[in-house]
């Protein structure tokens, strides 16, 4: 499905988040070794979702081309796996996660660089989380 | 993506809001549709006179205790206002799209922008001061004052819901004055749901009052010797001809805002893939509905250039979806009413005859999802030729119809600019700075845009206009509103 506007993304940015952070609750009741870092990325999520509505809502403005920004982003692009199968190893979960993670920033990347010329709060935001999961990313294959 | 959760259920029948009651009218009810699904959402009533005088009576009774009441306690009253519109952001939101039909982007974006004025006016401790010099003579003084006037009536149009009677009524109750609002019949929901918040936050009953209803109450306002003064949005003929003259023949204070015929110039240079979006929310966004909306697309350059750029931008609008504003994928939705649309089909239709080139016909909404009737849907139209004799290229459509017309310079662009009886926003798209200024000191428009498409001055700027777009002196929002809702009384003093 392609993105037409600016609420659009927020939701779907949104969608993204709340099910990546049922992804990392649910690896952290499977894998006692990673608890502490699966809660903190859930709680993370839910303080991008957050920042980014707090963005959105705080610009949108019926002078901004909320309806005309994200051009070109094709959701189906970004689709996650969130099914972790019975009898998986950690080290599966955790690649599991890298995949994840690597679909979201895409998602924030790209939703930000066609943005960003237009409506500049929002993207702003989804670079900052693209950010801070790259450092996930990094994380998680530390633990590898 | 879902259709968003309607918060408008039943069809409610709407009562005034008067001293601080909620008062149920005798009038007439006629009903308020969801032009998207063309459903009744609410019956609203057509006011009595006699409903408008009390609404005045109990904003006048109100008047003394407000005018005494400190400004810093005024203003909390609007800190408190604003805390619950921010609580109610997504509600008061979709309610706007709900009456009115506009996207949600759009309609949040409104919300945004009338808390932004509620936000300014809590400043008026500070920008209701007035100002003093000692010693104008040896031993005299002379300072400035501010004082509140009493009741104003503020009379909101039906494209912004939310947003328009905001952009007075917050100065107006901070300054110390009691206001009336008449919302558009049209669309009367959210201006209800503002009232109901203006009651939580515990404003003084008759500090703001709000009268459903028509004529009567415009005319009664307009009579009533107790109202100080008319804020007025909504078109040109009513605003000059109804609200300037008679407030002018009764002695008030007056401000109308009207209608428009914004250009937008399109330089050689522009950046394309930046213009493209800001053309579309221009000329598209609120269905075109909108006083700051483009109109005239006026392309500067070779034909090569020109017939580059418009095939862009027909491409463009012409995949615009359109639909209900309540799912978040739509771009455009239906204007405000079947009557609406067929004035808009008029307009179209006399393009054509008057030999304007139809380049993309958006009289039947085929971008439209399924489910909805098309009776107040259009896609985006576009015509080619333009020129100002006719009546699309000087009448205000008030609808998705973009005229195309070709300038070979720049001056010949601001000439046709200045040529419109309007004066409302004309912008130009530019990436040379010397254009950019030129345009700016000689065109004939109270905003001006430069590469931006709507130019919406944010609530500490006025909101001006000029030529037919604007009657009066002083505009809305900032501190222009601060005087237009102040007496500035002027003391000289000398103690021997």
């Amino acid at each position: 499905m392609n993105l037409n506007t600016a609420s659009e993304a927020v939701s779907f940015a949104k969608e993204l988040e709340t099910e990546s952070a049922k992804f990392y609750e649910n690896l952290a009741q499977r894998y006692a070794e990673g608890k502490e870092i699966f809660l903190s990325f859930a709680k993370e999520n839910n303080k991008n979702i957050v920042q980014t509505e707090r963005a959105y809502f705080g610009v949108i403005s019926d002078a901004i081309e909320g309806c005309f920004s994200f051009k070109g982003i094709d959701t189906d692009n970004y689709s996650i796996e969130t099914t972790l199968s019975e009898g998986r190893s950690y080290a599966d979960a955790l690649n599991m996660a890298v995949a994840l993670e690597e679909k979201i920033v895409k998602f924030y990347t790209d939703a930000a660089e066609v943005s960003k010329s237009l409506m500049a709060d929002v993207p702003q935001a989804f670079e900052r989380i693209a950010k801070k999961r790259n450092e996930r990313i990094l994380k998680l294959k530390s633990l590898l | 993506m879902a259709i968003l959760e309607e918060p408008i259920k039943g069809v409610p029948v709407i009562k005034n809001y008067i001293g601080g009651e909620w008062v149920e009218s005798k009038g007439e009810l006629v009903d308020v549709a969801n032009p998207a699904k063309c459903e009744t959402i609410a019956k609203v009533p057509i006011s009595t006179r006699e409903e408008i005088d009390a609404a005045v009576e109990a904003a006048q009774q109100a008047f003394p205790d407000w005018r005494t009441t400190t400004p810093l306690a005024r203003v909390r009253c609007l800190f408190r206002l604003k805390e619950l519109l921010e609580e109610h952001f997504e509600e008061v939101s979709r309610i706007q799209t709900q009456e009115h039909g506009k996207t949600i982007d759009e309609s949040r974006g409104e919300t945004r922008r009338g808390i932004e004025n509620v936000e300014v006016a809590t400043g008026i401790p500070s920008l209701m001061m007035g100002y003093n010099l000692e010693d104008i003579a040896t031993g005299i003084d002379e300072y400035l004052i501010r004082q509140p006037l009493g009741v104003f009536g503020i009379i909101g149009p039906f494209n912004f819901p939310f947003m328009i009677p905001l952009w007075s009524a917050p100065y107006a109750v901070a300054t110390g004055n009691t206001v009336v609002i008449k919302p558009s019949s049209e669309v009367p929901l959210s201006q209800r749901s503002i009232a109901e918040l203006v009651d939580e936050a515990g404003f003084p009953p008759g500090v703001w009052n709000v009268v459903n209803g028509g004529r009567t109450v415009v005319n009664g306002m307009l009579e009533h010797p107790d109202i100080q003064g008319i804020a007025f949005v909504g078109s040109t003929p009513t605003g000059r001809d109804v609200i300037y003259k008679r407030c002018g023949e009764t002695g008030k204070r007056v401000l109308a805002q009207c209608g428009a015929k914004n250009f937008m110039v399109i330089m050689p240079d522009c950046n394309v893939q930046r213009t493209i979006p800001a053309l579309m929310t221009s000329f598209f966004g609120n269905t075109g509905q909108r006083c700051l909306s483009g109109t005239v697309l006026c392309i500067v350059g070779d034909a090569a250039f020109y017939n580059r750029f418009l095939d862009d931008v027909v491409d463009t609008a012409s995949k615009i979806k359109v639909g209900y504003g309540l799912d978040e994928s739509t771009q455009m939705g239906p204007v405000r009413d079947v009557k609406k649309k067929e004035k808009i089909l008029r307009y179209i239709e006399d393009g054509i005859k008057a030999g304007a080139k139809l380049r993309l016909d958006g009289r039947k909404p085929t971008n439209l999802a399924s489910g909805y009737p098309d009776t107040c849907f259009l896609n985006a139209t576009i015509f080619e030729n333009v020129t100002p004799d006719m009546k699309i290229g000087r009448e205000e459509i008030f609808g998705p119809v973009m005229s195309v017309t070709r300038a070979k310079d720049l001056n010949e662009a601001i000439e046709m600019a200045n040529s419109s009886n309007f004066g409302n926003a004309h912008a130009i798209f530019t990436t040379n700075g010397k254009d950019a200024r030129e345009f700016q000191y000689r065109v004939e428009s109270g905003n001006v845009g430069i590469n931006v498409g709507i130019v919406a001055p944010m609530a500490f700027f006025p909101f001006s206009g000029m030529k037919d777009s604007f009657f009066g002196t002083l505009h809305t929002q900032g501190q222009e509103a601060v005087r237009f809702f102040t007496l500035s009384k002027v003391v000289i003093q000398r103690w021997l």
